[in-house]
């Protein structure tokens, strides 16, 4: 199918974007990498009169270190943190988890913004950027205002963005060198949206201990007692079933086969994590 | 219409297009370069992969618009391209074309393998190839073709390709073993602050159809949400699609209108209201058939308001619903109960606004500013994808 007839404009910095959205918040559409854009505009999912690509908006394609914090763009591309264009994400949880997201040929456009922006319960960035603790740097014609990532997503392809906002970028932690962490998910095929997937990471410098998980109903969940035995314990703490004690609460309405899937994405992601298996 | 000028191997094209044409299209059929292939157009099979700026790209969700001022090559542009040469003779050689219909995309992606990855062995091949699908199942041979290629160059390496590989920044990841964990005592606020999304509780099988429970919160005096909460058209007036037509004491007839995109459903039927004032708990009983899919829904919306203090109170939702037809395809439990959830929260801001702003005697409640629509669009997307992944 084809796309239902629209406008296409290029933006070239924040004030225009800032403008259009002020003007019709309702009939214009943000433009990232269309990777989940383009298909639903094809499919005639979503009809804009307006699309607005901000994807070539220098201040959006930057990335910087300010005190620990990685700060970046809304338009980075996944292959460009893949590749470890930025010095200040090499080596970083996220060049890792760049690498699996879709295929090569959509991770030369897909952006972080946009991919945070849509919200899918699978999203690998979704469930990164809480792991991490992300902060999402949100613009508006009020403003800016961060928001951690943990609330931003607030349920199945939904956020707290309001009409008129975008992200302009996203806060994550340095590479440390004494965090450790993992990811882990679980696709029918390669380059798929995860079934099933698992994030996890611990830092004893900020006493940060956070395992998430993701492909949910909605946004991705913690488990915080269980981060909370694994950072005190290591691995003694993933003897029994703690993991899928841990689920329980969360997975009872599922069936045993997807409890089994869960629950072996957190025990992979947290080997990794516990340095038992790459 | 407007001019869209790309530059496409080496030529500059300059023709008048939509802005709606993706660039599939826009070499297919303005610049009749027909070696592109489009199948899916939505992303998922990899056919009209081509290159923009040298990266391989699929065509039909990149819109031609966004590749102003960029270079794209198609599978008639590779002439002078040396690893495109390797790749050409490798594929016939180890008869990786069978039909044909995927060797342009796979072509785009093979170059990209062995420009980027020297090294690349045959499962890294494959996890690179898994965007692109071979109608005629030629991954043997596509795979046998890649790995020759990439063996004959590290065996004797050419200049042409290592210039080209030369000028691929990237800095690889090399090795992501960890060091050793030290425990510690996690910062217990940290890890627990979200509550984004509530608890699956309580969803389940019941006898009659799916359960799902809800509630809000009324900063109201109980009383006055309750005698609220039992008047239908105000009821009605909040629940997002929902029109009332007519209304006979405790039963109402009406409709309630979803809308996705090329689906639409609009529930036409009756429901009837049960009270229990001493308790205030109060049951609607609904039943609807939507003509255009004919799918039936029935559901029982029960709910309880529960003092909350002097001020405030708290009403309990639980619906249950049993949905038939069509229709009933695309509830993928979770989803629905997602999107249920929402609705009630939705539901509950709009009881609120209500309750604070009452309408002027004789006035007209307006109906519910909701939109469904993105809601369900979401929802519909998701179960597209689900469809996709099976084939
Ligand atoms: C075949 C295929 C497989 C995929 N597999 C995966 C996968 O395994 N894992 C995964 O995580 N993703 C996957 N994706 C999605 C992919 O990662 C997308 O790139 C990403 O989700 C969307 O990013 P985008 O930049 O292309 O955004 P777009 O498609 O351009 O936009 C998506 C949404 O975000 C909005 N938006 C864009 N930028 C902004 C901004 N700065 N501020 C506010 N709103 C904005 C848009 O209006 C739109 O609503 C897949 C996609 C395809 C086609
Ligand atoms: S036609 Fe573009 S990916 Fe299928
Ligand atoms: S050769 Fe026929 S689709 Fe691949």
């Amino acid at each position: 199918m084809k796309a239902a007839k629209f406008d296409y404009e290029r933006a070239v910095s924040l004030q225009q974007i800032q403008d259009a959205l002020a003007g019709e918040p309702g009939g214009v559409r943000l433009m990232g990498g269309s990777q989940s854009l383009g298909p639903m505009l094809n499919l005639r999912l979503v009809r804009p009169e307006r699309v607005l690509d901000v994807s070539a908006v220098p201040e959006l394609q930057q990335v910087s270190t300010v005190n620990a914090q990685v700060r970046i763009g809304a338009a980075v591309t996944h292959a460009q943190i893949e590749d470890g264009l930025h010095e200040a994400l090499r080596g970083h949880m996220m060049q890792k988890v760049a690498g699996r997201i879709a295929y090569r040929g959509v991770r030369n456009r897909g952006t972080l913004g946009g991919s945070l922006a849509h919200a899918d319960p699978a999203a690998d960035w979704v469930l990164t950027c809480v792991a991490l603790g992300a902060r999402v740097n949100v613009r508006g014609s009020g403003g800016t205002r961060s928001v951690p990532m943990a609330d931003f997503m607030v349920a199945a392809y939904t956020t707290v963005l309001e009409a008129g906002e975008f992200i302009e970028s996203v806060d994550v932690p340095a590479v440390s060198a004494t965090a450790r962490w993992g990811y882990y998910k679980f696709t029918r095929k390669v380059g798929e949206f995860a079934d099933a997937s698992c994030a996890c990471y611990f830092d004893p410098a900020t006493r940060t201990a956070r395992v998430v998980i993701g492909a949910m109903d909605g946004a991705p969940r913690f488990l915080p007692e269980l981060a909370a035995k694994v950072a005190a314990h290591g691995a003694a703490a993933l003897a029994g079933d703690t993991i899928a004690a841990a689920l329980q609460p969360i997975l009872a309405q599922r069936d045993p086969a997807h409890q089994e899937l869960f629950r072996t994405v957190v025990e992979r992601s947290l080997q990794q994590a516990l340095g038992l298996k790459g | 219409m407007a001019e869209i000028s790309i530059q496409i191997n080496g030529r500059k094209q300059s023709h008048q297009a939509e802005a709606r044409t993706h660039l599939g299209d826009f070499i297919r059929e303005k610049s009749r370069l027909t070696g592109t292939n489009l199948s899916c157009e939505h992303g998922v099979c990899g056919a009209c992969t081509v290159l923009v700026d040298g990266r391989p790209v699929r065509s039909c969700i990149t819109f031609a618009g966004a590749c102003e001022g960029h270079e794209v090559r198609t599978v008639e542009g590779y002439d002078d391209d040396p690893i495109m040469l390797r790749l050409r003779s490798a594929f016939s050689e180890h008869h990786a074309l069978q039909c044909g219909f995927c060797t342009p995309g796979m072509l785009a992606t093979s170059r990209d393998i062995v420009l980027r990855l020297p090294e690349a062995d045959e499962a890294r091949v494959r996890i690179e190839l898994s965007g692109n699908i071979c109608r005629c199942t030629g991954y043997q041979g596509i795979t046998a073709a890649i790995l020759s290629v990439l063996q004959a160059l590290r065996e004797q390496p050419d200049d042409q390709v290592q210039a080209l590989r030369a000028a691929v920044v990237q800095h690889v990841q090399q090795d992501w073993t960890q060091g050793g964990f030290v425990t510690f005592e996690a910062d217990q606020e940290e890890v627990s602050t979200v509550e984004s999304v509530a608890a699956d509780a309580g969803s389940g099988e019941k006898g009659k159809g799916q359960a799902i429970q809800g509630g809000f919160d009324a900063g109201f005096p109980a009383a006055q949400v309750w005698a609220f909460m039992t008047d239908l058209p105000q009821v009605a007036a909040c629940l997002p699609g929902a029109v009332i037509e007519s209304q006979e004491g405790a039963s109402v007839q009406g409709k309630i209108a979803i809308k996705f995109g090329p689906m639409s459903a609009a529930f036409k039927g009756h429901a009837t209201l049960e009270r229990d004032e001493a308790h205030r708990t109060a049951v609607l009983r609904g039943e609807g058939v939507d003509s255009l899919s004919q799918s039936r829904a029935r559901g029982d919306v029960q709910y309880q308001v529960t003092a909350q203090g002097e001020t405030g109170s708290r009403v309990s939702v639980e619906l249950v619903y049993a949905l038939q037809g069509p229709l009933a395809q695309f509830s993928r439990s979770g989803l629905v109960q997602d999107f249920v959830r929402r609705m009630i929260a939705e539901f509950g801001k709009n009881v609120n606004l209500r309750l604070e702003k009452p309408l002027a005697q004789g006035e007209q409640p307006a109906v519910a500013q909701f939109n469904p629509v993105r809601m369900f669009f979401s929802i519909l997307w998701d179960r597209f994808k689900g469809f996709f992944r099976r084939s």
